[in-house]
């Protein structure tokens, strides 16, 4: 008795690795995040049925991306074969591709081919020149504004940063804040300061990948986030607490005029139920003086491990999960943004929601994040500053001068 | 072989399991830290490491000194017979015995600015100006934030060390010391103090150890903001390591917090020993 026992925990020990399958059948692994909806599910069936030699194993993981991450990362820095396909954050790419975790996909999916896709999410999927991923979900930050309340006042949706400021202290009342966004320390506030400082005509680094977030335009935008909490305060200060869903309550509950967020927020917001359903419209992040509404590109995709036995099988589910008709059931019935330029002009997508055309409009110009393999590292220095800025712990000039000279060590 | 030999080889043989189980889990994680920790020089030029080290240490030194004032009265409380000192001891511990996270989490909403219960209370004794106030959006409330969180959880756990302390004291000497005519003050000092002084080195030495090492406090409440101002050293490692993907550098992080931990508790029992001495 004691020898089985011994002998299963034995086993148990080396089944570390992967286990493989007797069915026959070539099992293509890979981790998401909980399946609301229930669409990945139809979609691998789907799969399943025109490709029978394949099996796909979905494993629904943690819905916090950080620890999907850390879940990946671990798996790969073994070498591990865990996972056949990543489903990669546009973030986590740079990272993932300069590691070698990555294989890299232009044979598979030539530039003819990819440019069916949104710019922005290609330029995403691609490192060093070479693309790493197949784009399938969209993603890029917006102004959410509620409209019933600014043409009861006969006011115009703001396009520029100083019409945000008097439309929010307008309408703004001590129960309903006039501005709310990701202001807490962590990767979501860089995303939103970055969408102001391109609206204010700065940049975080140049063509040549000098660093320019400590330039006049970068200063004025944190500037005017500053200002907008503490002097002329049509933001509350809690936004410093804020990530995502603290906006999104916050906003979604009548609470707040004005919302930088993701498209995610708008499905949520139209559900039966919400106070605010049918009072909301999205435009483009305003721009301040000098320079041009932006939006920073998320967006998820299919990245094939190099460590995978079945790459060329792990390919052809990404693809599946790429093509026009699964990513229609993936927006129909979860909200998934689709990555194909084609769905946004889309007669069906557009009778079920018409607000796919501004969507299409805000993603065309939204603008990756730089693509490096140090950018968490050069995102913490960017996210401690503006974030000790906001706290009034640094000044804005001296914040961002800070920030610049760690992030030239970085980048060096 | 002799019976004493091979009773011993037998002893040797049980302990064998729990050797395996400790060498797998605990000397090899140490010895490979060791093996690829390295760029040493960079901490020196590491312009996070100064402000993370400071936040480390105050946060170590401030926290450990309220637990061990709040836990001693809190120990000579359930020490001393009283109705229903059972239920209360039980009732002590449960913020000990909630997993840090879970109970980091409660604390989220506790601090939250737009509903959180901490605003209100403080509101009402006429302490903020608005029951909404942001806690955590404020450099040096969110780090006081997170000493009472800390502070809340593991008073209890310095309690029950100092308990075992008192335990230990023989009532003869509170007797005797009664009978020369020393008041309960007195035999405090007299008494309790000096004989419960292993014990509070102990617990002192042990919180210690863990306050330096404080991460999931951090990083559910604050996730180490605003401005890094509540970052931790372990907080800084884990991003070195996991997010940085600078294995190397971490590893020369860890050593050196290992380091700092060996010359803070070899301080404590110095400083012990000299008092003892005297």
């Amino acid at each position: 008795m004691s020898r089985r026992l011994a002998l299963v925990l034995l086993a148990a020990l080396c089944a570390c690795g992967r286990a493989e399958q007797d069915d026959g059948k070539v099992h293509i692994r890979y981790l998401a995040s909980p399946d609301v909806g229930g669409f990945s599910k139809v979609i691998i069936e789907r799969f399943e049925k025109a490709n029978p030699g394949i099996k796909v194993d979905m494993i629904e993981g943690p819905s916090s991306g950080d620890a999907r991450e850390n879940m990946y990362s671990t798996a790969f820095m073994a070498k591990d074969d865990s996972y056949d396909l990543a489903y990669v954050d546009v973030a986590w790419l740079p990272k993932f591709a300069a590691q070698g975790w990555l294989r890299p996909i232009d044979d598979l999916l030539p530039p003819e081919r990819a440019k069916e896709f949104l710019p922005g999410d290609v330029a995403g999927s691609t490192y060093q020149g070479k693309l790493y991923r197949v784009p399938i979900q969209s993603d890029g930050g917006m102004l959410y504004y509620r409209k019933d309340l600014l043409e009861a006042k006969g006011i115009p949706v703001p396009r520029t940063w100083e019409e945000l400021a008097k439309a929010a202290l307008a309408l703004q009342t001590p129960q309903r804040a006039g501005f709310v966004f990701q202001g807490k320390q962590y990767e979501g506030l860089v995303c939103a300061f970055l969408e102001v400082v391109w609206g204010f005509g700065g940049d975080l680094l140049d063509e040549k990948g000098e660093v320019l977030i400590d330039a006049p335009p970068s200063v004025a935008a944190l500037r005017a986030l500053v200002d907008g909490i503490y002097e002329r305060k049509f933001i509350p200060q809690a936004v410093l607490t804020y990530q995502e869903e603290e906006a999104r309550n916050v906003f979604q509950e009548g609470r707040a005029v004005f919302m930088r967020n993701w498209p995610y927020a708008w499905n949520l917001m139209q559900k039966e139920g919400s106070p605010v359903r049918g009072k909301v419209g999205i435009v483009p992040m305003v721009a301040g003086p000098g320079g041009k509404g932006a939006a920073t590109l998320g967006g998820w995709g299919f990245s094939i491990s190099s460590y995978s036995k079945h790459p060329a099988e792990a390919f052809k589910l990404a693809e599946f999960f790429a093509s026009p008709e699964s990513q229609k059931l993936a927006f129909m019935q979860g909200g998934i943004l689709p990555t194909r330029r084609s769905l946004y002009a889309d007669p069906d997508v557009l009778r079920a929601a018409p607000h796919m055309k501004d969507l299409g409009r805000i993603l065309a110009g939204a603008r990756p994040r730089p693509v490096h393999p140090r950018w968490p590292r050069m995102s913490d220095a960017l996210q401690i500053h503006v974030s000790a800025a906001l706290s009034r712990q640094e000044k804005p000039a001296e914040a961002l001068e800070m920030a610049a000279r760690e992030l030239r060590a970085a980048v060096r | 072989m002799k019976p004493d030999a091979r009773a011993g080889a037998v002893n040797w043989l049980y302990a064998a399991p729990a050797l395996l189980v400790m060498g797998v889990v605990s000397l090899l994680p140490i010895f490979e830290t060791f093996r690829l920790a390295g760029e040493f020089h960079r901490i020196a030029v590491d312009t996070r490491f100064g402000p993370v080290m400071r936040t480390t240490l105050s946060l170590t030194a401030v926290t450990v000194l309220l637990e061990l004032l709040l836990g001693l009265v809190m120990a000579l409380v359930l020490w001393s017979p009283f109705k229903g000192r059972g239920f209360v001891r039980a009732a002590v511990l449960i913020p000990w015995a909630l997993p840090t996270a879970v109970m980091a989490m409660a604390w989220r909403w506790i601090y939250n600015a737009d509903y959180g219960v901490m605003g209100d209370l403080l509101f009402r004794l006429g302490l903020v100006a608005s029951p909404q106030t942001a806690f955590l959006a404020d450099a040096s409330s969110a780090y006081w934030a997170i000493v009472l969180a800390d502070v809340w959880k593991t008073t209890p756990f310095m309690a029950i060390l100092l308990m075992s302390g008192l335990a230990a004291i023989p009532d003869e000497l509170y007797e005797a010391a009664a009978i020369d005519g020393a008041g309960p003050v007195r035999r405090f000092f007299t008494v309790t103090l000096p004989l419960l002084r292993p014990t509070i080195l102990v617990a002192v030495i042990f919180r210690g150890i863990q306050t330096f090492g404080l991460f999931d406090l951090v990083y559910v409440l604050t996730g180490g903001g605003p401005g890094g101002r509540t970052q931790t050293i372990a907080v800084y490692v884990y991003d070195v390591v996991f997010r940085y993907q600078e294995l190397a550098y971490g590893c020369a992080l860890t050593v050196a917090m290992a380091a700092c931990l060996v010359l803070m508790t070899s301080l404590l029992l110095a400083v012990a020993r000299e008092r003892r001495t005297r």
